[in-house]
């Protein structure tokens, strides 16, 4: 299951389908998904052969795209660095549902365009490879095991737009790049 | 209802009457500040250029840079980042401070950190400048939308107060109040929000102290921290202001999430396990005497200040650094280091056996004297995850100066009450 297909507007697809891939514990350092020793790699092969591997050598063989991870409270502690969600990303990793985020991770990864979407109740309502249905704009879980619906709270329209478009410097440079800048000025000089 | 201080700074810099914790929009940063490393600085020279066709800046006032990183070595993708760097500022009229210390510190000597002003940077100690009742926000990658359209969206956060109480005691400093706030609300104490300190035992705070607490907000999941200005951090800012600004304060009837109360003089030293800041590594001091040390350092942007390097020397002044201890002293700024030097403290360091280096952010980083795997160290700097000053087999244990200054004395670590002159 990888997903619905991405609305003409969005990168992202509306509603994320997917496993829970891993849960992780309050405090996390993103970091330690690959390992401090590997924090300035941007190397795919290499990232790839240390992702997770120190929590589940298999990850990577059972990981499949449209998976999410799951967090606890102030997912995202510590000095994050990017090549550890790029790891998991590059893995499939669709999307974040935690407790609740540190916000220099948060501000972070919704640059780079990754939905973190939180939650309150998540970490306790699911277990590992449990199937959830996420719809990122409504910050809404939906457990198709169970039924179950947890609401978290939604984000901003302006964070909405960043995943819409891919990430912050995608949306910068339609807004504020070359051709935004000779649409604004037609605008201007229409009115 | 009234405002925070923090929400009218952002308010004036959204130019709006009136701001609420929530609220999205963008908001006019007064200064945008940078300091050159690679992957963020270069990058952003070029998308500037390349992506966005920007060659000519609106206002090159507002943009700031400090060259405080990779300075200590040299080599020749540092000697190309610093060069791209200089050569950015002078063809786009910008200010580019190099030798001058930590640009965290460096912008408050330079008159930027006025009270009232709302600076951004995309690395979150320039929380530290809200010492002076500005406010300092890290902004990670979004500080390029600053760069580009002159504003960047933010959440207006809500604040939490803390009223303080009576006066550090001897061998205590703002490190160890910090670490005894994480220790009690735990990393995510004032996740999303802004710490404003109040009271008396606020406004009996040197500005040093101010600095060095603000610095560290982020590590209670905080996104700044602020003290109102008064008489002491205005007199400060009249001296180095680049213009004329505006105070702002928080009225009285203004709302906060959680208002703490703490009493200065019932703290006591704290020390950091390996590993990061947060409140299960927070230690009272007694639980971690006696732990063996190789390696000290004073400095960082969130210590190495004039009472810091004060605090040191009072401690080691005609006593020697252990034996097999390698104390580096790193004064925060040139200014610092020039004051040191002239009040004597530089050469009470070094008869005492420590490395006095000229400012740079290296050490805090492990570019400068890298930990070796085995190594235990202990230090001022703002981090001790693995791999932050060296290998990551290497052990760092943080402290104040003052902890730090005692333990350097014994190779381990040691409880700076018991050697602090009264």
């Amino acid at each position: 299951m990888t997903g619905v297909a991405p609305g003409p507007s969005s990168v992202v697809p509306d509603l994320l389908r997917g496993r829970v891939a891993w849960i992780f514990g309050d405090d996390f350092d993103i970091d330690l998904v690959i390992g401090v020793e590997n924090i300035k790699s941007y190397d795919p092969v290499h990232l790839r052969s240390v992702c997770m591997a120190t929590y589940d050598p298999d990850f990577i063989s059972a990981v499949r795209p449209g998976d999410v991870i799951v967090g606890g409270r102030n997912f995202g502690y510590g000095h994050p660095h990017y090549p550890a969600m790029i790891a998991l990303r590059n893995e499939g990793i669709s999307a974040v549902i935690a407790e609740s985020f540190a916000p220099g991770y948060w501000r972070g990864e919704i640059y780079q365009g990754m939905p973190l979407i939180t939650v309150p109740g998540i970490s306790s309502a699911v277990e590992r490879w449990d199937e959830v249905e996420l719809d990122w704009r409504a910050a809404r879980v939906t457990l198709p095991g169970s039924g179950q619906v947890l609401q978290g709270s939604p984000l901003s329209e302006h964070a909405v737009r960043v995943i819409e478009a891919g990430g912050g410097f995608n949306l910068l440079l339609k807004e504020q790049g070359p051709e935004g800048r000779a649409r604004r000025a037609m605008a201007a000089a229409d009115d | 209802m009234g405002s925070t201080i923090t929400e009218k700074i952002l308010a004036r810099a959204g130019g709006m009457d009136v701001v609420r914790p929530g609220q999205n929009a963008p908001f006019r940063p007064d200064y945008m500040v940078a300091y050159d490393f690679p992957g963020y600085t270069d990058v952003m020279f070029k998308q500037m250029a390349d992506d966005f066709g920007i060659t000519t800046l609106d206002d090159p006032d507002r943009y700031v840079l400090f060259i405080d990183h990779l300075v200590t070595r040299g080599g020749e993708r540092e000697e190309e980042i610093h060069r791209v760097t200089r050569e950015w500022g002078r063809a786009n009229g910008v200010e580019v401070h190099e030798g001058k210390g930590i640009g965290h510190q460096v912008a408050a000597e330079l008159g930027y950190a006025m009270p009232g002003t709302f600076l951004v940077h995309f690395d979150g100690h320039i929380s530290g400048l809200g010492a002076f009742g500005s406010l300092g926000w890290g902004v990670r990658k979004d500080l390029l939308e600053a760069w580009v359209s002159g504003a960047v969206y933010l959440d207006v956060p809500a604040s939490s107060k803390f009223h303080l109480e009576g006066r550090f005691g001897p061998g205590v400093d703002n490190r160890d109040l910090l670490h005894h706030i994480i220790a009690e609300m735990g990393a995510d104490g004032c996740a999303h929000q802004v710490m404003e300190y109040v009271g008396p035992g606020a406004e009996a705070m040197s500005i040093d102290r101010r600095q060095g607490l603000c610095a560290m907000a982020m590590f209670t999941g905080a996104v700044s921290a602020i003290f109102n200005p008064d008489e002491l951090s205005l007199e400060y800012a009249r001296k180095v202001a680049r213009r004329d600004f505006e105070p702002l304060y928080s009225d009285p009837d203004a709302e906060y999430a959680a208002s703490y109360e703490i009493d200065l003089t019932t703290l006591s030293p704290q020390v950091v396990l390996p590993g990061s800041a947060k409140s299960s590594n927070t230690r009272p001091i007694e639980e971690l005497a006696g732990t063996p040390v190789q390696h000290a350092y004073i400095g960082s942007c969130a210590s190495g200040r004039i009472e810091e390097i004060r605090a040191a020397a009072d401690i080691l002044r005609g006593k020697k650094v252990a034996a097999n201890v390698r104390l580096n002293v790193v004064p925060t700024s040139e200014q610092i280091y020039q004051q040191a030097d002239e009040e004597g403290l530089l050469s009470v360091l070094s008869e005492a056996g420590a490395h006095v280096a000229k400012s740079s952010c290296d050490f805090c980083i492990g570019y400068a004297a890298p930990l070796a795997a085995g190594d235990s160290c202990i230090s001022t700097g703002v981090l001790n995850i693995s791999g932050r000053m060296g290998s990551t087999e290497a052990q760092i244990y943080m402290g104040s100066a003052y902890t730090v200054a005692a333990s350097a004395l014994t190779g381990t670590i040691a409880d700076p009450r018991e050697v602090v002159p009264s």
